[in-house]
């Protein structure tokens, strides 16, 4: 029995490593893509943050007139260039089309309301798509400054000279955050999201094609009949053919968690701050337990796309349900995404989102090994009896010899 | 030799297409059976050729379908060489082979590659694996070509490979479903003669085809189903006195008609 097995497996693996878009899923998109991917993200990031930082924003002052002293406090910072601008009335516009990253609009007699001890509002024009905004929170810090210069020189009129003495009369009462969480997880929680996420997908997309091939394209090439009048019994055929597509899921997920172990590595010495911290504190002991979780995955991503696949007559019909089929795998692996979603018992019991989350906390290192093995043994179990299912479904005439 | 006895298979009825959830649910609930098959008995000796005739929905495919094991009957049995199909269905894939239109080869592996798997797959050890299939390649004159991936062949030696893996356990009675079907003249007859070579060398050949000059040349004897049911068993000369057409198309017809007049009588 095994022999045969075996015979069906290695004959199935030596035609997917014959074909190109099996070997595009399974080899090249992990190896090449992840670390492009992971690559376009932290030079993205590290873009943006040196932009954020080196920009010199373009700004026009309404009513500058009004309040000389925080116009200036702008024109003497040299992140800050004033423009020519028109129209009070076309600020929204002037922003739309990047003419203006900002305008302050002072009230009449801000001065003078000032000096008499009174309030004022400056109405700050600036595109709020964004968030966090790097606008809001530069111009923010000029007007802040110029704030305090304002408040001190008050409080230092009602008597109270020091700093310290203003400082207690603003706020009698401080906290003193003291976090409990380690940065890695923190930076965990935050990042960790992504990767479980990616290692998901890329097992399923190796397992996809090679399933579909092997099911309904053979029904479709007609080996499948010829097959089915070997003297062998049918769940040695699925079982071969199971393996096949679980070593191409397994395979694309380890590609996957390989290359961005060596990019990794490679990138560790390039980077620095938070980045640099998660990718260093996760161990190798961690990405075996990442691979350990996505072996039952990969079985459960085997057995339902073959049950689909031998369903359908044709490659075209088993691609139109494949999809579907995705959306059942993407989705949960993108809950585990979500913040408010955190790894419990309750969530523990759900098949994907489960992995996901299990995933993440390995990342954070914060893992229950309790709940580890409760992971993978339900996802064991629900593993298997997706195969038993695919062996009977595969041993029914309606499903092989379907009009 | 091949004995059939009450063969019959029935699938669930398809009705028209569900107007409502609750025609929907009825058609999942439904007991209805047609029967593809119903009560077919022949018997085909061995060193002779049968051939399996009818228009097409008459239900040929799905009793070769039954007779190769591919199926499972919903009733009556056959025996094939003396082993019965519903018991011991694997001891039959082990002498049948089964040869139809569609070459269903597998194009990225090797002529070779694909006969030694269909070997292994049979539970033939390496030494005779590997003399049956230079048997084969000789004899199908398949030499130039074994070591070429099947996707690169052309139809011609695509049906080479094929009756190759037919053979590759030496079957005692060998299906052919349609197989000239497609193939070019030249193709077509290296077919036939290997067809009447399985005869020669005594072996038991059920051969279903539309081609009526295939039959007059190759059968000893025909069997001719319409929806299911046989409506003639007996041989070319049979036929022919008891149509009274000299035709073999004609006589094929001419039992059509006469079937269907006598089931709406």
């Amino acid at each position: 029995m095994r022999l045969n097995i075996l015979t069906i497996y290695l004959k199935e693996m030596k035609e997917v490593l014959r074909d190109r878009r099996t070997l595009v899923f399974m080899l090249v998109m992990p190896i090449v893509l992840v670390p492009l991917l992971m690559n376009l993200l932290i030079g993205f990031v590290a873009k943006a943050e040196k932009k954020a930082e080196t920009e010199i924003l373009t700004y026009v002052i309404f009513g500058a007139e009004n309040l000389p002293e925080l116009a200036d406090e702008f024109t003497n910072d040299e992140r800050f260039r004033k423009v020519d601008f028109p129209d009070k009335e076309e600020i929204p516009a002037g922003i739309e089309q990047n003419k203006i990253r900002f305008a302050l609009v002072i009230p009449k007699k801000a001065a003078q309301n000032l000096e008499k001890g009174e309030k004022v509002a400056v109405q700050l024009y600036y595109n709020n798509a964004s968030l966090p905004s790097m606008v809001r929170n530069r111009a923010g810090e000029v007007i802040q400054r110029f704030e305090n210069r304002l408040r001190s020189s008050r409080l230092a009129s009602l008597g109270l000279d020091t700093s310290e003495q203003q400082e207690n009369l603003i706020n009698p009462i401080t906290i003193e955050e003291k976090g409990t969480a380690k940065k890695r997880e923190m930076l965990g929680e935050r990042m960790g999201g992504i990767l479980p996420y990616l290692f998901i997908i890329f097992c399923l997309m190796g397992s996809m094609y090679p399933a579909i091939d092997l099911g309904a394209g053979e029904k479709e090439r007609g080996t499948l009949e010829t097959l089915l009048l070997a003297p062998i019994k049918r769940h040695q055929i699925v079982l071969g053919k199971f393996f096949v597509v679980f070593t191409t899921g397994v395979t694309a997920a380890l590609l996957s968690i390989t290359s961005i172990g060596i990019m990794m590595t490679i990138k560790l010495k390039e980077i620095s701050g938070e980045l640099h911290d998660v990718f260093a504190s996760i161990s190798v002991v961690d990405l075996v337990l990442i691979a350990a979780m996505l072996i039952p995955m990969a079985a459960i991503f085997a057995s339902l796309l073959l049950s689909v696949s031998v369903y359908a007559k044709s490659f075209k019909e088993a691609s139109s349900y494949c999809g579907p089929l995705n959306f059942l795998a993407i989705v949960p692996a993108f809950i585990a995404m979500l913040p408010i979603v955190k790894l419990d018992w309750y969530w523990a019991m759900v098949p994907i989102t489960n992995v996901s989350l299990a995933i993440k906390e390995l990342i954070k290192g914060t893992m229950n090994y309790q709940m580890l093995i409760a992971i993978l043994g339900s996802s064991v179990i629900i593993a298997g009896a997706l195969l038993l299912f695919c062996t009977k479904w595969f041993e029914r005439e309606a499903v092989l010899f379907r009009e | 030799m091949i004995e059939v006895c009450g063969l019959s298979k029935s699938f669930k009825e398809r009705r028209k297409k569900a107007r409502s959830l609750i025609g929907l649910l009825q058609r999942f609930r439904s007991s209805e059976k047609f029967f593809a098959v119903k009560d077919v008995s022949f018997c085909a000796e061995s060193g002779t050729i049968l051939g399996l005739l009818g228009p097409n929905g008459a239900g040929k495919t799905t009793l070769l379908r039954m007779l190769s094991t591919a199926l499972k009957p919903s009733a009556g049995t056959a025996n094939i060489d003396g082993v019965d199909l519903v018991k011991n269905p694997l001891e039959v894939r082990k002498i049948i082979g089964f040869l139809s239109d569609n070459t269903g080869l597998y194009g990225r592996l090797t002529a070779r590659e694909m006969i030694e798997y269909y070997g292994k797959l049979h539970g033939l050890d390496s030494s005779r694996l590997h003399k049956r299939m230079d048997e084969l390649f000789g004899v199908l004159e398949m030499t130039d070509f074994v070591d070429k991936r099947n996707d690169s062949l052309s139809s011609g030696m695509k049906q080479k490979v094929s009756i190759a893996r037919t053979l590759i356990n030496d079957p005692d009675v060998i299906m052919f479903d349609e197989p000239t079907t497609g193939l070019d003249v030249a193709a077509a007859e290296a077919i036939l003669k290997f067809i009447e070579s399985c005869k020669d060398r005594g072996k038991t050949v059920i051969f279903c085809t539309h081609h009526m000059h295939e039959v007059d040349r190759l059968c000893d004897k025909v069997v001719v189903l319409d929806a299911g049911r046989v409506c003639f068993d007996g041989t070319i000369e049979k036929m022919h006195k008891q149509t009274g057409q000299s035709r073999m198309d004609k006589a094929f017809l001419a039992v059509l008609n006469s079937g269907r007049a006598y089931n709406a009588a």
